[in-house]
Parts: C-alpha cells; sequence; structure tokens
C-alpha cells in the first residue's frame, strides 16, 4: 500500500483528544507549536450531541437502555452505568472494536472514541496524590520506584486546577492534599449525620468529605456554575463540568495553531532508526464513506518534530506495538520489555449500604452530580497486617425513589400517593482500592484478530491479587462499622465481584523510571529509547494510588509538555 | 441564580435543547403517533385490556393522571416486542394468562370483567405469592459456583414496567413527581414545603 503524505509539518503530533490529549494541545499550542491533535471517532457539537436535558419520556425506552442493540453492539460497554440510552453514542461500538483476553481472566475494557474521548462522560471525581503514594513501591517493594515526587508534581496540580475548577473541601490530610479549591458542594441531610458520627467515633482518623469535583460551583474561566440537572455523562451545554471539549480544546483553537482531525484512527508511528526520532503518524482515514470498505481506506502520513501519545494507557500501547521496528521487534521503545507491563486499575465495589432514620421532613432539591469522599485511612499512620496500601470510599446518602415501589405488593391511591413521596434515607459507601503493580498483568498483541479497520488488536491478560483480595474484605468490614456507629438500620455489606478494567482507571503500561533498562519513560514522560515522544495517559503511572487518576495524569501532561516545550528549545529534540 | 444562567446559555445557543419550537412539536407529533392507538404488536387485544386493567390498579387515575391516561399498556407492548427476550416474554405472557386462569377459579370470569373489588382481591393474591416466591429464592441453598437466578417473577415484572412507565412520562414526573429538568433551586437538605394546590385544568 502506498502512503499518502498529508498536510503541513507540525511541531507537535497528539494522539489522542480526551482528558491528557486537550491538555498536551493546550499547553503545546500556547507555548506557540503548531499542534496536530489526531482523534479515531467523530467530532462532538455540544449543541447537537448533548443530551443531558433531554427527558426520560423522550427516549423511546424511558431511559431502560435498547437492550437488543446493547446486547448485539456494545454487550460490553452497556455494563457501565454511564452508558445509558442517553450517552451509548459516546462509547465505542464493541463489535467494531474488539480486544481479546486470557481465558479465566476476565477484563472490562471501557472506551470513548470521539473528540473528547472519555472526558465526555467521566465520573469528574478530582484528587492529588500524595508522597503516601509516590514512595509507597520503595517502602513495600511492589512495583519500581516513582522517579518523582508530590514537590515535583505539586505545581502542575496547582496550575492544572486553576484552569479546570474543582469543587472541594480543604482538610489538611497528608494523605490527601488539597487542591486549589472552588467552594464545595452540600451534604445531604443524610451524609450530615453520617459524618458527624465518622468524626465522633473514629477519632479524626476517619473523615467523611464531600466528593472533590471537576463540576463548578461558581462561574470560572468563562465557563458557567453547575445548574444541578444532574445527568453529566450525558454532556453540559452550560460547560459547567470539565471536559476537554468543554474546555481545553477551545483554549488551544483559541491560539490559531491547533488543528483537530477526527475520524483519524492512528495505526502506527514511524521511526527513523539513523536519528533514532519518530518522524510521523501513520494514519487510517475513518471519515464515513459508504462506498470505501473500512478495510481499505487510505493510510495518510503526517510529520511532525514530536508526538505525544494521549490515547489512553491502553490505545497507546497497542499504537506501539504495531509500531515494531527490526530494532524494536517487540515495540517501539520497548528495549526495556516492560511495555503493555505492570497494567492497574482500581479494584472497586465493595462496601455497606444502611438506612438513615431521621430527617423525613427534608428532601434534596435539584441532582448533585457528585457524592462524598472517605480518605484512605489504612497504612497511613498505622500498620494494617492484612494488606499493603489501601481505599478510599465514594457514595453518599439519598432519599429512596418510586423504584422501591416495585418489591412492594401495595396498590391503588394510597400506594401511589406513599410511592410518590420520597422514601428513606439511604446511604452507601462504596469503595475504592490501590491494584499493586504486577508485571504478570499485561497486554500484548493478538495478531490474529483486528478490528474494523484491519489493525491488529490488544489481548489483555489481568487479574486481581491477593492483596487486592484483602483490601476487598476490609472494606466491608469498615463500611458497616461506620454505618453502624452512624446508627444506621438494616445494614448490608455487599461485594461486587468486577473483574479488573471496569473502575475504567487502566494505567501502568509504559512505566516511568529513573533506569532505560527497567522503564519505558523516563522522569518527564519522555521514552528513553525515543527522545521526541511522550506518553502522558495512564500508561506513564508507576502504583496506582487509590484516588481517581484524571487529575494526576493532567499535571503529568503539563509537566511533560513543559519540558518538551525546554528541550525543543534547547534543539535537543 | 443557576437556573437562570443554564436558561440563559441555552436561550442564546444555536440549536436549543429545550425550547426549540419546532423540536418540540416535532417530538408531540412523534409521541402522538407513539401513543396513537395502533394495535399493539406482541399482546392480544384481550391481553392489551388485562394488561390496562392491572395497571391502573396499581396506579389510578385520582388527582393526577393514572397509568391509562400515560400510555402505560403501548410501552409494555413496546418492550415485550423489542426489549425482552424470549424466555424474558413467555414468563410475562405465561404470568399474565395465569391471573386470568385465578381470577376464573374465583369468580368464573377474566380480569377485565371482573369488579374493582375482585380485581384487588386478585392483585393480593398475586403479591403475596410472589413475595413467598422471592423468599423461596433467597432461602434455596444453590451450590457456590451456580450462577444466581436474575429472572423476575411475572408481578416484579408488570410492576417494574408498570412504575417505570408511569414515572418516566411527562405525567408522571411533573405532575406526580414535580420533576423539573432544570431545577428550580438546590439544596440537599432542604425542609419540604407545603404541596402548592394542583391545577386540575393545566
Amino acid at each position: 500500500m502506498k502512503n499518502e503524505i498529508a498536510g503541513t509539518f507540525y511541531d507537535a503530533i497528539v494522539i489522542g483528544s480526551g482528558m491528557t490529549g486537550g491538555w498536551a494541545a493546550k499547553e503545546l499550542t500556547e507555548a506557540g507549536l503548531k499542534t496536530l491533535v489526531l482523534e479515531a471517532g467523530r467530532p462532538i457539537v455540544p449543541e447537537q450531541d448533548y443530551v443531558e436535558h433531554v427527558p426520560a419520556w423522550e427516549m423511546k425506552f424511558r431511559g431502560l437502555g435498547d437492550r437488543q442493540k446493547n446486547l448485539s453492539d456494545q454487550p460490553i460497554q452497556s455494563l457501565c452505568y454511564a452508558c445509558d440510552e442517553w450517552s451509548a453514542k459516546f462509547f465505542v461500538s464493541d463489535k467494531d472494536n474488539p480486544y481479546t483476553q486470557t481465558p479465566g481472566k476476565p477484563f472490562r475494557w471501557i472506551r470513548g472514541r470521539q473528540v473528547g474521548g472519555r472526558s465526555i462522560m467521566w465520573a469528574r471525581q478530582s484528587y492529588r496524590w500524595s508522597d503516601l503514594d509516590f514512595e509507597a513501591n520503595l517502602h513495600d517493594g511492589n512495583g519500581s520506584d516513582w522517579p518523582i515526587r508530590y514537590a515535583d508534581l505539586a505545581p502542575w496540580y496547582e496550575h492544572v486546577e486553576d484552569f479546570v475548577g474543582i469543587s472541594g473541601e480543604a482538610l489538611g490530610l497528608p494523605q490527601l492534599p488539597d487542591s486549589h479549591f472552588l467552594p464545595p458542594m452540600q451534604f445531604t441531610c443524610a451524609e450530615k449525620v453520617v459524618r458527624e458520627a465518622i468524626a465522633k467515633h473514629f477519632g479524626g482518623e476517619r473523615v467523611l468529605t464531600i466528593g472533590r469535583s471537576a463540576v463548578l460551583t461558581q462561574s470560572h474561566n468563562g465557563r458557567a456554575a453547575c445548574h444541578y440537572c444532574g445527568p453529566c455523562e450525558r454532556g453540559c451545554i452550560t460547560r459547567s463540568y470539565f471536559s476537554s471539549v468543554n474546555a481545553t480544546l477551545p483554549a488551544a483553537e483559541k491560539t490559531g495553531r491547533l488543528t483537530l482531525r477526527p475520524y483519524s484512527v492512528v495505526h502506527s508511528l514511524m521511526f527513523d532508526a539513523a536519528t533514532r526520532r519518530v518522524t510521523g503518524v501513520r494514519v487510517i482515514d475513518a471519515t464515513p464513506n459508504p462506498k470505501v470498505s473500512e478495510k481499505a481506506r487510505p493510510v495518510l502520513e503526517f510529520r511532525g518534530r514530536i508526538v505525544f501519545l494521549c490515547a489512553s494507557a491502553l490505545e497507546s500501547v497497542r499504537i506501539l506495538f504495531n509500531s515494531a521496528t527490526p530494532e524494536f521487534p517487540n515495540g517501539l521503545a520497548n528495549s526495556s520489555g516492560e511495555l503493555g507491563r505492570n497494567l492497574m486499575d482500581h479494584l472497586m465495589g465493595a462496601g455497606a449500604r444502611g438506612t438513615i432514620a431521621g430527617n423525613e421532613d427534608r428532601i434534596e432539591l435539584g441532582r448533585r452530580p457528585n457524592g462524598i469522599y472517605i480518605p484512605r485511612f489504612r497504612n497511613v499512620k498505622t500498620r494494617q497486617p492484612e494488606f499493603v496500601r489501601g481505599y478510599g470510599f465514594q457514595g453518599g446518602g439519598y432519599r429512596e425513589g418510586w423504584q422501591r415501589g416495585i418489591e412492594q405488593s401495595g396498590f391503588g391511591p394510597e400506594f401511589k400517593k406513599a410511592i410518590s413521596r420520597p422514601g428513606p434515607w439511604r446511604f452507601e459507601l462504596y469503595g475504592f482500592g490501590e491494584c499493586l503493580p504486577n508485571r504478570n498483568n499485561f497486554v500484548e498483541l493478538d495478531k490474529q484478530t483486528t478490528d474494523i479497520w484491519g489493525v491488529p488488536v490488544l489481548k489483555i491478560s489481568c487479574a486481581w491479587g491477593e492483596n487486592e483480595m484483602a483490601i476487598r474484605k476490609d472494606m466491608t468490614i469498615t463500611a458497616a462499622e461506620m454505618l453502624a456507629a452512624a446508627g444506621a438500620r438494616d445494614i448490608e455489606v455487599f461485594v461486587e465481584d468486577n473483574p479488573p478494567g471496569f473502575a475504567i482507571h487502566e494505567m501502568g503500561t509504559a512505566r516511568m523510571g529513573r533506569d532505560p533498562r527497567t522503564s519505558v519513560l523516563n522522569p518527564n514522560n519522555q521514552a528513553h529509547d525515543v527522545k521526541n515522544l511522550f506518553i502522558s495517559d495512564g500508561g506513564c503511572m508507576v502504583s496506582s494510588s487509590c484516588v481517581n487518576p484524571s487529575l494526576t495524569y493532567m499535571a503529568l501532561t503539563a509537566r511533560a509538555c513543559d519540558h518538551a516545550i525546554s528541550e525543543l528549545k534547547k534543539n535537543n529534540l | 441564580m443557576q437556573r437562570r444562567e443554564a436558561i440563559k446559555i441555552l436561550a442564546t445557543g444555536t440549536i436549543l435543547q429545550l425550547a426549540s419550537p419546532g423540536m418540540m412539536a416535532l417530538m408531540r407529533e412523534a409521541r402522538a403517533v407513539a401513543a396513537s392507538p395502533s394495535a399493539p404488536r406482541t399482546l392480544s387485544a384481550h391481553q392489551f385490556e388485562t394488561v390496562k386493567a392491572m395497571a391502573e390498579m396499581i396506579i389510578p387515575r385520582t388527582d393526577t393522571p393514572g397509568a391509562t391516561d400515560v400510555g402505560t399498556a403501548d410501552f409494555i407492548d413496546l418492550i415485550l416486542t423489542e426489549w425482552y427476550d424470549e424466555p424474558d416474554r413467555s414468563r410475562f405472557l405465561t404470568g399474565l394468562h395465569e391471573v386470568d386462569t385465578h381470577c376464573q377459579a374465583l369468580f368464573v370470569k377474566d380480569l377485565v370483567e371482573a369488579s374493582a373489588a375482585q380485581r384487588a382481591e386478585v392483585l393480593t393474591a398475586l403479591g403475596e405469592k410472589t413475595e413467598e416466591l422471592m423468599e423461596q429464592k433467597r432461602d434455596h441453598a444453590q451450590p457456590p459456583d451456580a450462577p444466581p437466578d436474575q429472572s423476575e417473577p411475572f408481578y416484579r415484572m408488570f410492576r417494574r414496567l408498570t412504575l417505570t412507565a408511569y414515572y418516566t412520562s411527562e405525567d408522571g414526573a411533573t405532575k406526580e413527581l414535580n420533576f423539573e429538568i432544570i431545577p428550580e433551586r438546590h439544596d440537599f437538605c432542604a425542609e419540604i414545603q407545603p404541596a402548592p394546590a394542583r391545577q386540575e385544568n393545566q
């Protein structure tokens, strides 16, 4: 196949337009670089594509989703709570985008291919890491040591927070540093009850705070405050939550130096063995065209001085595997053999629920797109014998709705009146636990299987280990303990048997490190083997912490861009 | 304040999600077509009337609309036709048939011909039977590796569909639950205000 050289020569090419691609686009264009952003999926026009204000009665299945279509096109994606009848269009077709798994090791890979990527449907929880996280590998010997510490990243957290806008409550906790906060969202009545009980019974070791969320509680950088309509995962016409579409891409656009190219499926990178640099990107033109089959599409070549991989931990690695050269037969920039290894996610979905008596004369007005957070308290000051690392709880207190009537047997006017009123205050604690880095959790190329464009797919081999199982057990105990302390009734513990991937925090497949023999990236997200190649998505992570990772990815991306820009100025790239 | 700001932004947008009169008219038309008494696709005429009668028993018209007013039987027919798979569909239709069998045994007539009091008796019995069934399911010792039995008994399916059809309808959501797409104000621990007098003719 003869490739076509397309477009002009760019200063920078960014692959992916989501959480980190948007940041790379903003930072690089604002520094004066002519930047091409390649996005595999379709463009997004908020005024047409956002559907958060479309009520259930306008939907064919009233919000139940198109079950038969889900089963045939999105059997994996539709398992995700956010992939509902409204927002299913923001998730990939599993049919067109397959991946394979090692038998007995299920992995749920939840993906978005459109401008904005998964930043459109993310859950917006935003937390800083601390040195408890950055030093964890060093202290307990799992994985390899992070080449950076909190002090290296702190200014970059500030930098991104001041642009993003994070609402939350400052606590001064060493294990969960405060962000530059906008005013916090309010608690519900039940949350106030549980917060006070935890403060009283757990002596400051455990704290219940409001979720730290990339949702604006006041207007910020030209974006409006949240109006509490509820379902952020369907879009936000007022741009009140952060996404690349709502914030970073418009900022990059404003510089006049951004070229955003949707429908650009990156096949591989081009490597020049003489200069030891990537010279550009091979792109399959995926522009809708019923006359040309997906597997016969032209391949375009785009050239640039530097390349930023921001396609997600798994897609970026897939591109590097597909970019193998004689020198790098196991994937470009993989002299260490660590590419694709140490895949992590968060262990999600164990905890407890209960009913909180009182406050029956009070209700929630508006739909708060945020819950509560209980920061990690295990292995912070004291040592837990059963496991290393720790976990945090998300969740919240809310009044039950009409759905409770399904399981009742009543009927008639009195029944109707009763279930139309808010039910009891319920409270749920839902754990998110740290996952250890493990070389045996890895991805490789499955050359027998290709996607709709003919690109070989990933085979994923990943399973929880003993430490994660011990964490999961502890989540149920401490959650029930806290609910009991708050006087909850009908406490039930639960364990969702979620396979890895389902927290949608997959990371670690191209880890950073000081030593090129044991890591893919240097401390500045720059490939050890290929100096003008950067990976700043979740792939770079060396450990997983237990907090939601997007804020850290954003800060790492901004920091990596700053390094790339200064190296370009010194002519080192 | 946020609400006003949101509405302002919506009003100045190029394509309006809420307020575009053309779009709203189109949607109303689509709804009218969907709600028009075209023949049900899965339910027979008799089954359709039975579903309608049962749903209206559960959510009757009071000072607010009821199950029939919002087209609950049409929604259930849609789910039976396009959403359920074959085991769900046949479990539902078998259960629906058994309602008549039970009604016949008690009163020598089908549910649609029964009086309100007789219908209530049938539903009460159905509720008790379903609760027993759920209890058995919970208590029944399963081998640890057996997949959980997630099949819902008929009456649970029926109630799920009826309540969903009602509370996600425009009338059910806005008149019964006072649902606002953009909330007038937000306060997550707010005192309940006395309900405003309902205006029948709105």
